[in-house]
């Protein structure tokens, strides 16, 4: 009983950087119906940003900020180039599109780093606690993770609800045509989604980082998890995508725990099917008639 | 000619003569070339059977998978399984051989095919790639679940199950068997005799018309067109290791390329005959309204279930042919990066045409090769190397998709129809 509380207290910082990944994967998803499969590959770009800027500088604050502000540079870059000429593209098309993104930016990352997994350096202490006599299956870098996930969901929430730019996001979401005809200068807020969600991404990537190794395709799992975690939460919810994203975390650490971590991308797939089988809108998702 | 095309069963015997002649002239072909041909030969072919399916999932069905890589890893599997185990066939009673595990590759790769079709036909654009997705990185992780019948991470070394007649000469087909270093599975210590023997110069047996240098030399760099940079497991494999000939007029490329180019006559007959006839337009018509197929009668579930069926005995077939390549089935070969290349390879050569995937095979596995050709020149270091083609697939791909969203095939049929001043053929 005490290792099953243990695994469920180890997940929750994984859990949060999931829940950030799948963020940006609904941010982005509101502003532009599109699934950002290019996402994880932006994230492990800044990743390595912030891996140089960490070791040129040895700070890690300084490291998180550039990294930011890479993932905001690397998301505009690729609506610009990519999903913005591709409106008129179909479907199929746009989802083709950020695969090749992703291809292109894991190779871009293998040639300027390597292709080989590299230590990320460890920022806090990553020793268990120890409080009430016993050592804890969380460090002080995790409470440091969750801290700032948080942190960033309020940010995020204040956004949406206290500021006009949150409230053109909106209103663009809602209904482009509308916005527009209302003042919202729509693509250049569907930008700023672009921009906000890579910022998230990098969050996470710097977040998880020293907890794994990076390599260029390190993030893949993390992209299955994030989706899962998205699309259970519906996709287009940012309370969603955060309950899911911690949930999969504790299922994860608890699979991991009690069995083998090699089985985790198995039971997110199971996770994924039932919950695309039972409810293909997600459990937080608005239903909506399917356009034909 | 139109009016000698009108009798019943005609298409069939036309599509039949075409690709038998096919298969006549690249057997020709595979046989006047040296044995690193072959191995491409044997790639492209590879690669072009698992894309025939993605051409009618993707292009034709328009469900966009990247899960085809594991449905490779399916046949793979079944085939690895099966020919370790098995002696005789179970029930039937008749004594084993290669084709009996790809009859069960195949019929495996139609079950699950099925059974992941079922989930799929419910689902649109990014909730079907997603879960593909999840299939592509949660498949191969099924064969660490099962480490004894699978082989864990490492994966599992088989023999080829090479002919006793047919292809090559019989009377001289003779093995000294290696099995016994083969089946001890690990990839990096075979790799050390073949290219002793590559660099040493008595060994004339298997250098004369044997590039060994150059094929073990090759096998890395086509192991780059695997997107995934972490699935070095295959890397050390070298094809020369799996059993030294006696004689050299048995090459071991030269069979598998044959093996490799039949299977996909055999897979381009079946797609030709689909596509062209009636499952074709009905493919075509859900693709692109769902609701006015289902007003003409259509069931757009069965038709994107048997879709997923189709290219998944597709992809099976081509997992089971990798398999015979590399001697070798393991979680790393059959990645995220290969359901990635089959994705990249279809949308470059052409979406909707089964010509697209031939062609889209072919650059598959010409690129890494020019540009190793380009870097040897320029002195360019590995890690560009490595990385080069698969920079160049992603900027390709996001291209053709808002430039010329037919690819290859689509573009010149296009340009075609300009000069000819007619409407493009239905796609």
């Amino acid at each position: 009983m005490t290792s099953f509380i243990d695994y469920l207290i180890g997940g929750v910082s994984n859990g949060a950087v999931i829940a950030l990944m799948a963020i940006a994967l609904v941010l982005i998803w509101r502003a532009t119906r599109v699934v950002n499969f290019a996402q994880v590959g932006q994230a492990m770009f800044t990743t390595f940003v912030a891996l140089t800027v960490q070791t040129l500088t040895g700070s890690w604050a300084l490291a998180l900020v550039v990294a930011m502000v890479a993932g905001a540079i690397l998301g505009v870059i690729v609506q610009f180039l990519v999903l913005r000429p591709m409106r008129r593209a179909d479907t199929s098309g746009a989802i083709i599109a950020t695969f090749g993104v992703l291809i292109a930016l894991q190779a871009a990352v293998g040639m300027i780093w390597g292709g080989d997994a590299q230590a990320y350096p460890q920022p806090f202490d990553n020793a268990g606690v120890v409080a009430f006599g016993r050592i804890w299956p969380i460090s002080v870098y995790d409470f440091v993770v969750i801290g700032v996930t948080i942190l960033l969901v309020i940010a995020l929430s204040l956004l949406f609800t206290r500021t006009s730019i949150g409230l053109a996001m909106r209103a663009s979401a809602f209904n482009p045509e509308v916005a527009r005809l209302s003042g919202v200068r729509v693509s250049r807020v569907l930008t700023f989604g672009w921009a906000l969600a890579g910022v998230v991404g990098a969050v996470a990537g710097v977040l998880v980082a020293p907890s794994s190794t990076v390599s260029p395709t390190t993030f893949d799992i993390l992209l299955v998890f994030a989706f899962t975690a998205a699309v259970i939460g519906g996709l287009d919810s940012l309370v969603g995508a955060v309950a899911l994203g911690v949930f999969a975390g504790l299922v994860i650490s608890l699979v991991s725990g009690l069995s083998n971590s090699g089985n985790a991308p198995v039971v997110a797939l199971v996770l994924l099917a039932l919950s695309l089988i039972t409810k293909p809108d997600g459990v937080f998702g608005h239903h909506k008639a399917r356009a034909v | 000619m139109t009016s000698l095309l009108r009798f019943p069963g005609a298409r069939l015997v036309s599509h039949a003569a075409f690709v038998i002649i096919i298969w006549f002239l690249v057997m020709r072909l595979n046989d006047s070339v040296d044995p690193l041909a072959n191995y491409y030969i044997a790639l492209v072919a590879m690669y072009a059977t698992a894309m025939f399916g993605m051409v009618i999932l993707v292009g034709l069905s328009g469900q966009v998978s990247l899960g085809n890589g594991a449905l490779m890893a399916v046949g793979g599997y079944v085939f690895a399984v099966t020919s370790l185990h098995w002696q005789t066939v179970p029930i039937l009673g008749v004594p084993w051989n290669g084709w009996w595990s790809m009859v069960f590759a195949a019929v495996g790769g139609i079950v699950v095919g099925l059974l992941i079709g079922g989930i799929a036909a419910r689902l649109r654009g990014p909730y079907l790639a997603g879960l593909t997705l999840g299939l592509a990185v949660g498949v191969p992780a099924i064969a660490n679940r099962f480490p004894e019948l699978l082989g864990g991470e490492s994966g599992l070394m088989l023999t080829v199950p090479y002919p006793e007649g047919g292809y090559a000469p019989v009377e001289e087909e003779v093995f000294v068997d290696s099995s016994a270093d083969t089946l001890s599975g690990d990839a990096s210590t075979m790799a050390v005799p073949s290219a002793d023997a590559a660099v040493s110069p008595d060994d004339m047996l298997t250098m004369d018309n044997f590039p060994t240098t150059d094929a073990s030399a090759a096998v890395p760099s086509v192991d780059a067109s695997v997107i995934d940079p972490g699935a070095t497991d295959m890397s050390g494999v070298d094809l020369s290791g799996t059993g030294d000939l006696i004689d050299a007029s048995f090459i071991i490329e030269r069979w598998q390329a044959g093996l490799a180019i039949t299977v996909a006559c055999i897979a381009a007959f079946i797609a030709l005959n689909l596509v062209r006839g009636r499952q074709g337009r009905v493919w075509r018509a859900v693709r692109d309204d769902s609701v006015a197929a289902a007003v003409a009668g259509i069931s757009p579930a069965k038709a994107k279930v048997s879709a997923f069926a189709v290219s998944s005995l597709f992809a099976a077939l081509a997992g089971a042919v990798f398999a015979q390549i590399l001697s070798y089935v393991g979680p790393g070969a059959f990645g995220l990066g290969l359901s990635l290349s089959l994705l990249v390879g279809v949308v470059l050569g052409g979406r909707s045409s089964l010509l697209g995937a031939v062609i889209g095979g072919l650059l598959l596995v010409w690129l890494p090769e020019f540009v190793l050709s380009l870097s040897e020149k320029g002195g360019w270091g590995d890690q560009i190397t490595n990385n080069a083609p698969n920079l160049i697939y992603g900027l390709l791909v996001v291209l053709v998709v808002l430039l010329a969203p037919g690819g290859i095939v689509g573009s010149v049929q296009m340009l075609i129809a300009k000069v000819t001043r007619r409407a493009p053929k239905g796609v």
